[in-house]
């Protein structure tokens, strides 16, 4: 009989899951925003990917071509020494869209385990774990960046990323440790602490994802905000070094005042080619925080 | 709340010395030889002794933590010691740090009152017509990298139509010291301006959302207090702590954000002295700028904090 009633309310648990699952992608499938930011999303990482997959050539000059406009033989014409920019944007594409997600994910996943212990327990792990955050806030990143890249005594594209994620989990530690800090008086942390159950269980079994939204949203805008800072490094002189293209590094180019204003196709496409992407990932955003927040519902 | 800021406060001294120790002994494992940046080969070959006498004075031989206590204790007199193409670092950075300051400061202000009041106004006025180009606007303007904005805006304003200077920041000839400041500033500042409204605009608008759906905005509504007064009072006050904690936050972003706007304007601020540094490896300029920064930071954060403490007293009563 109790067996019985136990599975009936798991199957109805299930299925009301179930149907919040289906409620919330209808949800997301109308806001057309949203649905536009998935599908660029979804078409420029593949492109990208099966670009690197089918190993399109980024890297001979073609020296006949030097700095040829669209059009023929080369679809997004030619770079100052006659390499195909349609295949530096494709290829460029892979390692941005690559430091992006992964420095965003990690970042998130650091930030979020720090956050709940700090949020958590509070008092002095809490300073410390604060105190660790501000010197990493703190710090510039362009000076880490240029000492891990002196230090190691190569511009690699590891530097970048360990930097990225080591200056990026502050925002996601200050959000995560709030929530919970608000969220350990509930009612429920309570009775599962007065169940006895494993102060690491109630972290991340019962309140994390409740904060789960807020971090879904945040590490998607991270992505964007990776590529982005990539870009600006690469630009600088400072960030993946000139052998590996990444949008930014193509972008360097655009330092030449006569290249900016004769072969604008150089720095046009690859720059569409970011504002692009973190236009979808932005949208993307946006979507997933108007479906996953219950507030708005 | 005094003891509360006294406490922060006094928290900003021990955090600087652990930057300057890791920045000084981080830059000092990057075996860069400062001597091969002064010197030229030849020389260096051909005078052995004197290059060696050069390092003595230097202080290039001492132990590691002698140099760091040396260099810290001159930097205490207010003593910052010298680049290495001789001139005195305290008096480059009393020149650029204006300068810097001048830039992030006018953007930080334009950009605070654009974007916080076009936020607020399309939150209230949600799918509006404000709204709608607000977040077209706010969506394109955080897409576009800021370099390339500022490349655009270059390409336009300086290169086509010839109305702005495409760099630095005072002319020789300039007669009017104040149009000759608003023209170098215009477009650095129109750049970083761009960027820090998208975002703020974003983040207040969506706080606004979240404050007009909570509860206490319906039981205001119901009491028959007057919109305007709802918008307001229970509204805005309580969605200005996060938009304002933001707000504090981007500015370590700003200052990041003009070392690049710096670079790509060759406005001769502490970001580009930083940068220039960097790329010749003049050690103690790098070592300077570097701390500056991180004050800087550093003071925005216990700003973040004060702040939060002011506005919310469980943040106070819980330290």
């Amino acid at each position: 009989m109790s067996d019985s009633t136990t599975v009936s309310i798991k199957n109805q648990n299930k299925s009301a899951a179930s149907s919040l699952l289906k409620k919330n992608i209808r949800k997301f499938m109308n806001n057309k925003l949203a649905l536009f930011g998935l599908i660029v999303v979804v078409i420029m990482t593949v492109a990208c990917v099966v670009g690197m997959i089918v190993g399109v050539d980024y890297n001979t000059p073609n020296l006949t071509a030097l700095k040829t406009p669209p059009g023929g033989e080369h679809i997004l014409g030619t770079d100052t020494i006659g390499r195909d920019l349609w295949a530096r944007v494709l290829y460029g594409g892979c390692y941005s869209i690559f430091i992006g997600v992964f420095c965003a994910v990690m970042s998130s996943v650091i930030g979020a385990i720090l956050g709940a212990i700090s949020g958590y327990f509070g008092g002095k792990i809490d300073q410390l774990i604060i105190r660790i955050s501000e010197i990493f806030q703190a710090f510039p990143q362009l000076v880490l960046v240029m000492m891990l890249v002196a230090i190691v005594n190569k511009r690699g594209l590891s530097n970048l990323l360990v930097i990225f994620v080591l200056t990026g989990w502050m925002t996601t530690f200050r959000m995560v440790r709030n929530e919970f800090m608000s969220l350990k008086g509930e009612t429920y942390v309570k009775v599962c602490e007065a169940f006895g159950m494993k102060k690491s269980r109630i972290m991340f079994n019962q309140i994390l994802p409740n904060v789960m939204s807020p971090i879904i949203v945040s590490t998607t805008t991270n992505v964007a905000f990776f590529i982005l800072q990539e870009a600006a490094l690469s630009f600088i002189g400072l960030g993946v070094a000139d052998s590996t293209p990444t949008w930014g590094n193509i972008l360097n180019a655009a330092k030449s005042v006569s290249v900016v204003t004769n072969q604008w196709w150089v720095w046009v496409f690859p720059g569409l080619a970011i504002s692009l992407f973190v236009l979808a990932i932005n949208f993307l955003g946006d979507g997933l925080r108007d479906v996953l927040d219950a507030k708005q519902q | 709340m005094l003891k509360f800021i006294l406490k922060k406060l006094l928290m900003i001294i021990p955090m600087l010395l652990l930057i300057s120790m890791i920045v000084f002994f981080g830059l000092q494992m990057t075996g860069v030889d400062p001597i091969n940046f002064m010197v030229s080969p030849e020389t260096l070959s051909a005078n052995a002794n004197n290059v060696e006498a050069l390092r003595e004075s230097l202080g290039l031989n001492d132990p590691l933590i002698v140099q760091y206590f040396h260099w810290l204790g001159n930097c205490l007199h207010g003593d910052f010691g010298y680049s290495f193409d001789g001139s005195a670092i305290a008096s480059i950075i009393a020149v650029r740090m204006p300068y810097t300051f001048e830039l992030a400061g006018y953007s930080l202000v334009l950009s605070a009152i654009i974007g916080i009041g076009i936020g607020i106004i399309s939150a209230i006025r949600q799918n509006g017509i404000i709204d709608y180009v607000g977040r077209v606007l706010a969506v394109l303007g955080q897409a576009i990298p800021q370099f390339l904005v500022g490349i655009i805006l270059i390409q336009f304003f300086s290169i086509k139509l010839g109305l702005f200077p495409s760099g630095n920041r005072v002319s020789p000839e300039a007669t009017n010291t104040f149009v000759d400041a608003f023209v170098h500033l215009f477009l650095p500042v129109l750049t970083l301006t761009i960027g820090m409204v998208a975002v703020l605009m974003r983040y207040a608008r969506n706080t606004m959302l979240d404050v007009l759906n909570s509860d206490y905005i319906k039981t205001a509504r119901s009491k028959g207090i007057p919109e305007w007064k709802v918008y307001l009072k229970h509204g805005f006050r309580n969605a200005m702590k996060p938009v304002l904690v933001i707000l504090v936050f981007r500015i370590p972003m700003l200052v990041g954000g003009s070392v690049v706007i710096e670079s790509v304007f060759s406005y001769p601020g502490i970001g580009l002295t930083m940068t220039n540094a960097i790329t010749s490896g003049d050690y103690p300029v790098v070592l300077v700028t570097t701390l500056i920064i991180a004050a800087v930071m550093l003071i925005c954060s216990f700003m973040v904090d004060v702040f939060n403490a002011l506005l919310d007293p469980r943040v106070r009563l819980g330290e």
